[in-house]
This record gives C-alpha cells, structure tokens and sequence, in this order.
C-alpha cells in the first residue's frame, strides 16, 4: 500500500494537505531510495519484518531532525545578522547621515546602535561574537527601554505562550470536533452551515476580527476588558482570583485568533473523515456492528489524525503572526507590542531578538509533533 | 485487487461550480473598482477635502476621517493597493513554488527529498516576524513587500504542485508516453501542464488571497508603504483614534475597509474553492462519494 | 427445515445519477452446515448480495427480503442489525482496503469481541490471537499495520476479522481472487474446516475451481438475477443454462487442452433494467419469446428433479440434433458371389447441443462421414431417429424438410467437388438462397457479401466473378463455407474440412471456424481423423470404430485417461511425431522413454557458457 496523498483537499487547506505530504515521508520516497516495499515473502523483507520497527536515533530519526531544526535556526540567526550589514544602501551608513529616515538624533543612542552592530570589528569577528552571544542567551541591550533584551523577552514572552498555546489548543479542538461532526451528515444542514461559517471566517483576517470584537465588546456588550493581560495595580486575594483576571483579558484576544486558525483545519478534518468514510475500512466497521463513536473516532478520526498534525505544524506558524496582530489590537503584552513598540522606536537589537525567539518556539514545536507523527504513523519509521 | 470493472459511464469533469463563479465576480468588481478609481471620485485620498468625521452624504460617499480625508477615495486607493500586491505577491509565489514543486516531483528520489525538507523548514518559519525584521531594514514600498511576501509564501505552493507531479508520474498513462518515446518537454507540455494547470490556478488566485491578507496586515501594523493607502492603514488609523467607540464614525470609517477586506477575500476565496471542486469533483456536495460495488 | 438464510425477491438499485440496478429479484436459500456458491463475474450483484445480507448498503435502496433464521433483516434499525451484526452473520470483505491503515491487525480483529462480547481488553486480545492462529497466522502478527503484511496475509485477516465473534454464517466475496495457487489451497483448506465445525458459508466467487472444491449447492448470477441453480458437481460438470455453458467453456484450467471460448458480446450494463431475458443479447438461442418478460425457473428438459433449476424459457439449453439409434448398412460383393450386409454404422446415438462442438473421430472406414451425412439427411439412415431443433427429421418432407434444410448444412472435405466449376463465386455462395427463395436480390446479394465477409473473402466484383479454377485450395474452402453459412444454419457438419488444405491454410481455417461458431452460436460437428485439431476445438470428443462408438467424453478426459484401445492408438499414432506428454511421461510407441534434446542456455554477450 503505497501512501498517496495526491489530491489538495481544500483552498486554504491546500498547504495543509500538501504538507501532510511531506512529514508522511510515504513510501514512495523509501521505495525509490531503495527499501524494498514490504510486500514480499523475500528474505529481506521477511527479516525486515521481523527487527524491531522503530529506529529513533539515526539519520533519520529524531537525532536527524534535531540536528535539522537547529541548523535551521542557524541560519535564520545568520541571516538576521547578515541583513543589517549587507542591505544596499547601507542602512548603516544611513545611521549616520542626518538626512535618512534611519538616523538617530539622539547621539547615545547612535553610539549604542553602533556598538552593538561592532562595525569597527572584521566580519568574521562580528560574527563568531554574534552566535555565541545568542547561544548564551545573550540577546543585546535594547536602545529604547536601557535593559537587557533578554529580559524584556522574558517578561513579554509567557503573555504569547498562553495565547498563542491557549488558540491552537482551542481551536484544534473545536475543528477536530467540528470537522467530524460536518463530514458525518456530509450534506445536511449542520455541515452547510458549519462549512460556509468557517470558510467564510477564514476570509476574515485576525485584526478585523480582532476589531469586530473590540466594537462589539466595547460598544456593544461590554463584558470583557479591551486591553492588557491583566488588570494593573490591584493585589488579588486567592489565585484563583488572580487567574480569573487573567482569563478575562485573555477572553477576547484568545477569542479572536482562535477563530482565525480554525477554518483551515476544520476544512482539513472534514475532507479527511470524507475520505476516510468513502474507504472501504469503513464498511468493514459498520458491517462488524462497531457504535458509532468507534466508527466516527477510532476509525474514521484516526485516519484524520496524521494529516491534522502537520496543519498544526504550519499553524504555529500563523498563529504567531496572527498573535502580533491581535496583540496590536487588545495591547496585549505580548511579543507583538513588543515588536511594534520596537519598530517605532527602531531599536534592532530587540527586533531580531523577537524574532529569533519566535522562530524557535515554532520549530520547537514542529519538532513535537513531527515526532508525535512519527509515533502515531505506521508508514513512518518502519523501515 | 477488485474484480470489479467500473462500467458505469465516465462523468466528464464538471464545469466550474458556481461557488468558482461568484468568487470570480467578486474579484472582477473589485479589479474595475481599483481600474476605474480616479474616474469614480473627484478627492485624492491623502487630501484633507471637507469637515473631520463628517457623515456619509451626497460629498462624500462614506464620509470623511479624523483628518478630513474622503474615506471613499481612500477605499478605492487601496483596491490597487491590494490588487498590486495580489498579482505581484501571487504570481511570484506561484511561479517559484510552482517552479519547485515541478522539480522536486518529477526529478523525485534526493532531490525531492532535500527539496522538500527544505520547504518544511521554511515553512516552521514564522513569517511575519520575520517580514518585520526584513521589512524594518529594506524600508516598506510596495514592491519590497510584495516581493517579501512572495519569497515567504512559496513553500506551500511547492507542497501542492509537488504532490499533483508525484502522482502523474505515477499514472500509467505518463509511463506508455515515455514508452513510445515522449521525452520530457513533451510529456510536460501535454500531459502535465493540462493536470497541473488548473491545481496552479487555484493556488495563484489562494496566493492572492492571502497575500493581500498580509500586505493589509502589514500597513495595520504601520509597516507597509507610507506612501500608499492601504486598507490596513486606514483600520490602524480608525483604531488608534482614541474617541472612535464615543462616536459614531466606526460606521462609516472602520467597517467599509473592513468590509472590503473581507470581500475581497472571500472572493478570492471562493475562487479558489471553486477551482478546486473542479479539479477533484469529489469535493462537490452532491458528487456520490463511494464507489459502488458489484 | 428453515434455512439459515433466506432471500427473497431481493432488489437493489444505486441512486444515480446514473442509477445502477445490482440486484433484479434474486431468490437464495442457505441451509445450515452447508455452503452455497453464488457464481458470478463484475457486475452480477453479488458484492451488493452481501452487503445486503449486512445491512452496509450504504445509498443503495433494496427491496426484497432477507432473513436470518427467523429475523427478517430489512426490517431491522440500527439497533436490531447491532445484535446480529458479526455474531450472527460476518462478511470477509474481498479487498484489502477494507484493512484500516492505521490500526493494527490485532486490535481491528478484537474490538469485534470487545464490542459484542463485551469483553474486557486483554481477554478480547486473546481471543484475536487465537483467531489469528486459526486462520493460519500466527499470533505475533496482531502487531502489525496491514501494510507490512503480504496479500495472501491480508486475505486471511480479512478471514480472521470476520470469525472473530464466532458468527454460524460466513459470507466470503472473492476470498481466493488474485491469490498465488499455494495461498488460495489455504483459503479452501479452512473453508472446507470451517464448512466442517458446522458453519454455513455463502461464497460469492467466480472462480470455479472453488466452487469445485468448497461447494455443495451452487447459483449462478448474471446481472442481478439467476440464471441457474443447483448442486455444485452437477452444474459444473453439465451446465445448462447457456451462461453458464460459456463460463465453464471460458475458464482456463490445467487440464483444459481445449482452446478457451469467450462468450460473445458485451457485459451488460448495469444502468439499464433489462426487460426480458438479461442474457438474450449474448444468448445463442434466443428466440422471440424471451424478450417478453424475465424467464421463469425450471427444470431443464431431461433431469429428474434433483434440484436444479435453470432460468431459461427453452428449459436450458436444447439441442440441436438428436440423433438415436442410428443404423446403415450397405450390401458389398465380396469374393465370389456372395453379397454380404456390412454395418457401416450400427447404433449410434449422438446428441449436439446450442453452441457445442462435437468431434467426431475414429480410424478410417469407422463411419464418421456416414453418420455426418445422415445427421443432415444427405444419406437415409435405415433405422434411428433424428430430430432436428426438436422436429422429427427423417418424417418431415416437402416443406417442412426444405425448411429443415437450411437449419443444419454441412461442409465438405474436397472443395473443389463441392463447388461447381462452372458458377462464379457470387452465384455459387447465393445459391442456397435461390432454393430456398429467401429475400429480394438485392437483400440476397447483400447477404453473400456478409457471408463471404464472414469467410474473411474479399467482396469486389473481380472476385465475385472468379470461377472455382482461379482460386486457390484454401479460398475455395473458405467460399464452401460461405456458402454454408449464408443460411445462417444452427448446425454445420464439417467433414473433414481441412484435409484439402495447405498445413498453412489450416491453422487459418480452423481459427475461422471457431471464431464463426461462438459469433454465430452454431453447433459444430467435425468430423476428422486428426486428433490434435479436434481436441483444440472440441467439447466433446465421439470414438467410432467399425461402426459403433467405443467411447466418449471431453478431449480432456480422453487424453488423460482413455480407456479403449482404439482411443488409445489414435492418440499414440497422433502423438508420435510431436514430443507430446501425455501418460507423465515422453512415450514413443513403442514405449521406450524418448529424451529430449539438450537445448543449450541462451548465451550473452560477454558471460562464459553456462555450465552444462
């Protein structure tokens, strides 16, 4: 049984399922690379069988994509360093001439700037400083707010982790469960409705979205807070207290990205169970009198699983920039009014701190489920 | 291993549905709009033309901003805005995704394999952090950021058309054309490119979409070009005049780019939708999904 | 004694578009312990046979009705059908693709247990490995994803999902399709156990040999109706209904020496809800009548009633010829003056039925020719009896025998005495139709192109002038037999047709003849004394010797296992110049082993010669 996911499932999905694509590591690829398909009653394949069938450490185990991952950051880290210093133009140069849009009036500030790039240091230097600087943590000194960058990272970054995390949980969720739900009356007038909502809310970018609910929710019915995560300047007695607070300003902002991220993957879900319900596996599990839940989750969702998982890989992704949005809006203290503010203020340092940060949460967390996927698929891994 | 031959007769592959066809004209009327702008209004969007926060009236059809800024003119300023940045942002997406999928589908084995490992990555890469930093050190105008966009957003492309190679190397049919000595220029022009063609259309017109996503998102976010009105803009600018929920000009200042972005979307949207029923009609609702056995 | 399951009047159609009728009411019964074979190719419902039988149509409407037992299925609801899903009744699906990817073998055979059985997760993982094992498995296997398993491995966990609750009727579609011989001898082996641990099966197959081997009762379908039922030995061996005459005559065996026969036409299809007969279209002998409505049951003329019953309103498929008792003798002067009777044929009885070919062999002066001649009546039988498509030959005359005439023709041995040397092609090939004045001349002109056409003759006027002295011995034949076959006859009796040929004529005439007898559906009796031509073409192979029949059966059997010395020298005197095997081993006549040459290995450019 060769694995082909050859058909895009869905317009905004279409990455989604060319991507599952990709992380499935089908047998085609196995096959053409030499590894006998195991079909066969030949030795090889009756010996192939009879290993163990996961190698985790290796080339192409977990080790391999590890080592992938921070290579990737690497050169990410590199090309935030190369940029500054290759631009045309020279912004750096542009630092000093009074008439660009990059000078500084502010002369600590230009000499703060200008050290930190190190341009009076060869290339090489500036360089191996560079990454060993960030290896250590050591992410600069922000020209705006005089501290450590690291530091301001530290206190922005939960705020992020907890709506970002919180949205793709919650939206994963209810996909999952909306998908099937649509798919299962496929037709009928919960999946028409559920279909032409959640495309439709795909269409609708997080920060109007994220303005829809401030005019809403600050005009309308004003029941959560509009702005920051938590209400300043007042000591709460219980946590339990406290994390209310939190919830409530998180309400909105979580309410709006989780919107945001949930109509690719519900497209996704619903195609796949679709699939899933036109395969003859299924009519095996009807006709083997199996309840309906096992049919829907065990058999039908199962085979959603593995292609969800890689959405949810690219959906990190989205959802730190729909983060950055929505933060903007609910001034969210986040790592998004942390690069706004930065922006403005042009301080670099923290700029690319932000997103080097950034982009390892993501390929943390594509790492996970990559070997999440690994341990739920059986095409993967055997060898 | 079926022994059953499918004889009922063929369905030919259907028209576009009508979902294609309303997303179609949406996007026509937004691209006469952007075409027809100067014809259609007698301000300039960045010109301060009557009283601030006026409402809409028979001078300005949606009234004026905090500025005094005809909010119509600015509306129809940003229709290129998007549509540029669409076509721009769009077609380079799908050219070099499309250019890369071809390559590692067909070539297949390392290459593939390298090829596709890369576009994993570059897909874990979040991308508007990173058009942030890129874009804070090139300087926004219009194109930079169409064409950063571009750069970023091919990787999906390549997955789609990777995939739709790999499965017609595999048909029979493209392996009795190489049987009677089609080379590959030929096998591509013919067989391929018919296949392909349509899969590259809906990912041009998803592209679009979510490259005007992006761009409006950007000038939001204050990082598009000064220089342009954008949609975006004019949402960061109904948002950060602090008296806006006290009055009623949200009305008539926040919603229609709201509005506009939604729709234009959603045409693109249903566009692409469309495109993709009729590729793979198993997607249409009515279409019978099992195939019946005998 | 109720049947274990029972299906009545059974109606399946899918909703379009286009609508596909599966099933056109179909009646079965299965009784207990027994297995019944439904015989059927794509397209004949039994897949939709099945899943009616569970209950998983899926949009298909279906009326009808099937009972389990005493339970009538179509009136179940989801719960009803959830206490006798699997328990009672399991379906081994034919594809692997009924194997969820993404779960393992094991536990897909044991949440059938846990869910019926209630059984908790340890014990229900018992029972599947045990199930595993039964079929052959063996238990470690219920870790594995179903694509790490072989074909064959998958069939059997199909095998083994479907006993997992233990249910007391199996109904198996395809379990031995697209399986290697050793695996398939797997499957039967546990069907026949199974049969044995008082299970009923319903296999749904088309492959005979299973049928063979596995069935006691058997039905055929086509179309979505039956055509014929019966027990399985009998039915596989003496078919009646005319489909199921041509599926037996279509099937390759290792035995079968005969040449395999398709049947003519198309396979239905199943969008359109035939009126009549749904075989009329392939059918042979289809008359009128069965265009009207769907054939009723009966039993075939000739049987007792032993439980078969064949769909067809002319009983089955009838006979051609029936010719008893035939005798001849003539008076010949032997030395001096005596004249004495020879016998040159002395009770023969032959039968040829629709679409049959029979052989007629048997050394020089055995009576072939004669008994040929008088099946026509070209020579008058002095004792026996004859019926021709059921009328009694040797009464009718005037008209009535000119009508018989043009039922049954014969084709000569030498061509060129059949022919009149002085009539051109056209008018000898028309001149049948000139007797017996059938049609205008321009419709009889059209009919000699179609018959010469037939002939594989070209029709130009250049040709249709020639006269016989400008063709060649193998044209000459061929235009014999157009005009043979202009009547469009349901008998032709070939005389040794191919005697008068070039040996490279011979293998085009034959395939011509063959070909012309399934298109037409015309009975074929050849006669010759060449075994190997007859045995390719024959159903039944008729030994004469002085006379009499000394045996008779199919070329196989003869080959294999002949027992008349007769038989047996012909066959010895027809294998002696080719290095045939037969007896298991390479016999000359004289019965001294015959080795073969050593045929050296092809060799490559650039290898060393294999070693010897």
């Amino acid at each position: 049984m060769r694995g082909t996911r050859s058909t895009p499932e869905g317009p905004a999905a279409m990455y989604a399922a060319a991507s599952a694509d990709g992380v499935l590591r089908d047998g085609d690829d196995r096959s053409r690379a030499g590894a006998p398909a195991p079909t066969g009653s030949d030795p090889a394949t009756v010996a192939a069988r009879a290993r163990p069938r996961r190698r985790l450490v290796g080339w192409r185990g977990t080790g391999g994509s590890v080592l992938l991952y921070l290579f990737t950051l690497l050169c990410l880290a590199t090309v935030v360093f190369l940029l500054p210093r290759t631009m045309p133009g020279d912004p750096l140069t542009a630092l000093e001439d009074p008439g660009s849009g990059l000078f500084f009036a502010d002369e600590q500030a230009r000499e703060a700037v200008l050290a930190y790039y190190g341009l009076d240091r060869p290339l090489p230097v500036q360089y191996a400083d560079y990454v060993t600087s960030v290896a250590r943590g050591d992410l600069g000194w922000s020209i705006s707010r005089n501290q450590p960058v690291s530091s301001l990272i530290a206190q922005h970054l939960p705020w992020t982790l907890l709506l970002m995390g919180a949205a793709l949980l919650l939206s994963s969720v209810v996909s999952f469960l909306a998908g099937m739900a649509a798919a299962w009356r496929r037709g009928g007038l919960r999946d028409r409705v559920l279909v032409s909502s959640l495309t439709g809310a795909q269409a609708v970018p997080e920060y109007a979205l994220a303005a829809v609910f401030l005019l809403l929710f600050g005009v309308a019915f004003p029941i959560f807070p509009l702005y920051g995560a938590r209400t300043m300047f007042v000591e709460y007695g219980s946590w339990l207290a406290a994390a209310g607070d939190v919830l409530s300003h998180l309400a909105l902002p979580l309410a709006a990205l989780t919107i945001s991220l949930l109509g690719a993957k519900f497209l996704l879900v619903r195609n796949s169970v679709l699939s899933a319900l036109g395969a003859e596996y299924m009519v095996l599990a009807r006709a083997k009198g199996l309840p309906e839940r096992l049919l829907k989750y065990r058999h039908a969702g199962r085979n959603a699983l593995l292609p969800f998982l890689t959405v949810l890989g690219i959906h990190a992704a989205f959802a730190v920039g729909g983060s950055i949005f929505v933060e903007a809006v609910f001034a969210y203290p986040g790592m998004g009014t942390l690069v706004l503010d930065a922006v403005q203020a042009r301080d670099y340092p923290v700029l690319e701190a932000v997103f080097l940060t950034l982009a390892a949460t993501v390929l943390t967390a594509n790492l996970l489920i990559e070997l999440l996927y690994a341990r739920l698929d059986p095409r993967v891994g055997a060898e | 291993m079926s022994t059953a031959v499918d004889t009922r007769p063929r369905q030919r592959r259907a028209p576009f549905s009508g979902t294609a066809w309303v997303g179609v004209a949406i996007v026509g009327t937004v691209v006469a709009f952007a075409v027809s702008a100067p014809l259609l209004t007698p301000y300039r969007p960045t010109a301060p033309s009557g009283a601030p926060l006026a409402p809409p009236s028979g001078e300005h059809a949606l009234g004026t901003n905090a500025v005094g800024q005809d909010v119509a003119s600015q509306l129809l300023a940003g229709t290129q805005v998007s549509l540029l940045v669409a076509v721009i942002a769009g077609g380079g997406t799908l050219v070099i995704g499309a250019a890369v999928g071809m390559v590692a589908g067909w070539r297949g084995g390392r290459t593939d394999a390298v090829l596709m490992r890369v576009v994993d990555l570059l897909l874990a890469i979040p991308r508007l952090p990173l058009l942030i930093v890129v874009g804070a050190y090139v300087g926004p105008t219009l194109w930079t950021v169409a064409g950063i966009i571009a750069l970023t957003s091919w990787p999906s492309g390549a997955r789609v058309v990777r995939s739709q190679v790999l499965s017609l190397r595999r048909r029979t049919h493209l392996r009795a054309a190489i049987g009677f000595g089609a080379g590959t220029w030929h096998i591509v022009r013919r067989h391929i490119v018919a296949e392909v063609g349509l899969i590259l259309v809906a990912g041009l017109v998803s592209a679009a979409g979510r490259a005007v996503m992006l761009e409006a998102g950007l000038s939001f976010l204050g990082l598009g070009d000064p220089t342009r009105t954008s949609w975006g803009g004019m949402i960061r600018d109904a948002i950060d005049f602090g008296g806006l929920l006290y009055t009623d000009a949200w009305s008539w200042w926040l919603l229609p780019p709201v509005l506009a972005i939604i729709v234009l979307l959603l045409g693109f949207t249903f566009a692409g939708l469309g495109l993709e029923e009729t590729v793979n009609p198993a997607l249409r609702r009515h279409q019978r999904h099992q195939a019946v056995p005998r | 004694m109720t049947p274990v399951l029972s299906v009545r009047g059974l109606r399946v159609t899918y909703p379009g578009p286009p609508q596909v009728h599966a099933l056109d009411g179909v009646d079965l019964e299965l009784q207990q312990g027994e297995c019944l074979a439904v015989i059927g190719e794509s397209g004949s419902g039994k897949s939709s046979l099945a899943r009616a039988a569970l209950g998983v149509l899926g949009d298909a409407r279906s009326t009808g009705s099937i009972h389990l037992g005493d339970i009538d299925l179509t009136a179940l609801d989801e719960e009803g059908w959830r206490a006798v899903r699997w328990r009672r009744v399991a379906l081994v699906f034919q594809s692997s693709a009924a194997l969820n990817p993404v779960l393992r073998v094991g536990s897909q055979v044991a949440e059938a247990v846990q869910v019926h059985w209630s059984a908790r997760r340890g014990a229900a993982q018992a029972r599947a490995e045990a199930v595993l094992a039964r079929v052959g498995l063996t238990a470690d296997m219920a870790d594995r994803y179903p694509r790490e398993l072989s074909g064959g491995e998958r069939r059997l966990t199909l095998l083994a999902v479907a006993l997992a609750c233990d249910p007391e009727v199996l109904i198996l579609d395809e379990p031995t399709a697209g399986l290697d011989p050793i695996t398939r001898g797997r499957v039967l082996t546990m069907l026949g156990e199974l049969r044995a641990e008082g299970r009923s099966l319903l296999l749904l197959t088309h492959d005979l040999d299973a049928v063979a081997a596995v069935a006691d009762r058997t039905t055929v379908l086509y179309r979505g109706w039956v055509a014929e039922r019966g027990p399985a030995a009998l039915v596989l061996d003496e078919p009646r209904h005319p489909y199921t005459v041509g599926l037996l005559g279509a099937r390759p065996t290792l035995a079968t020496i005969k040449d395999l026969r398709p049947i003519r036409g198309d396979p239905p299809d199943p969008t359109v809800l035939a009126v009549g007969c749904p075989f009329m279209g392939r059918c042979t002998q289809s008359i009128d009548r069965c265009a009207a409505a769907r054939p009723p049951e009966v039993t075939p003329d000739g049987e007792e009633d032993d439980g078969r019953l064949v769909g067809c309103i002319r009983g089955g498929v009838v006979p051609v010829v029936r010719a008893c008792a035939l005798r001849k003798s003539y008076s010949v002067q032997s030395r001096g003056l005596r004249r004495r009777r020879v016998d040159a044929v002395s009770d023969v009885s032959l039968e040829v039925r629709e679409g049959e070919v029979v052989g007629l062999v048997g050394p020089n002066g055995a009576g072939k020719s004669t008994v040929g001649l008088m099946l026509l009546r070209l020579l008058e039988p002095d004792g026996g009896s004859i019926e021709l498509e059921g009328r009694d030959l040797l009464a009718a005359d005037g008209p009535a025998l000119t009508a018989a005439r043009r039922r049954a023709q014969m084709l000569f041995q030498d061509p060129t005495e059949a022919l009149s040397p002085r009539l051109s092609v056209a008018v000898a090939v028309r001149e049948p139709l000139d007797v017996q004045r059938i049609g205008e001349p321009a419709e009889r002109a059209e009919a000699v192109r179609r018959a010469l056409t037939d002939a594989r003759l070209p029709t130009d006027a250049g040709f249709l002038q020639r006269r016989a002295h400008e063709l060649s011995g193998g044209q000459l034949q061929r235009v014999a037999l157009a005009r043979a076959l202009v009547l469009e006859p349901k008998l032709l009796v070939a005389d040794e047709p191919l005697v008068g040929l070039d040996p490279s004529e011979r293998a085009a005439a034959l395939h011509l003849l063959k070909t012309l007898q399934v298109e037409r559906g015309m009975a074929m009796v050849l006669v010759s004394h060449d075994l190997a031509v007859v045995l390719r073409v024959a159903d039944r192979v008729v030994v004469l010797d002085g006379g009499r029949i000394v045996e008779q059966g199919t070329g196989t059997h003869l080959l294999l296992a002949a027992q008349h010395p007769v038989t047996r020298a012909l066959l010895a005197a027809s294998g002696r110049n080719d290095a045939l095997s037969f007896n298991g081993g390479l016999v000359s006549t004289d019965g001294a082993p015959h080795t073969s040459e050593h045929k050296e290995e092809m060799r490559c450019a650039g290898t060393a010669s294999p070693a010897s």
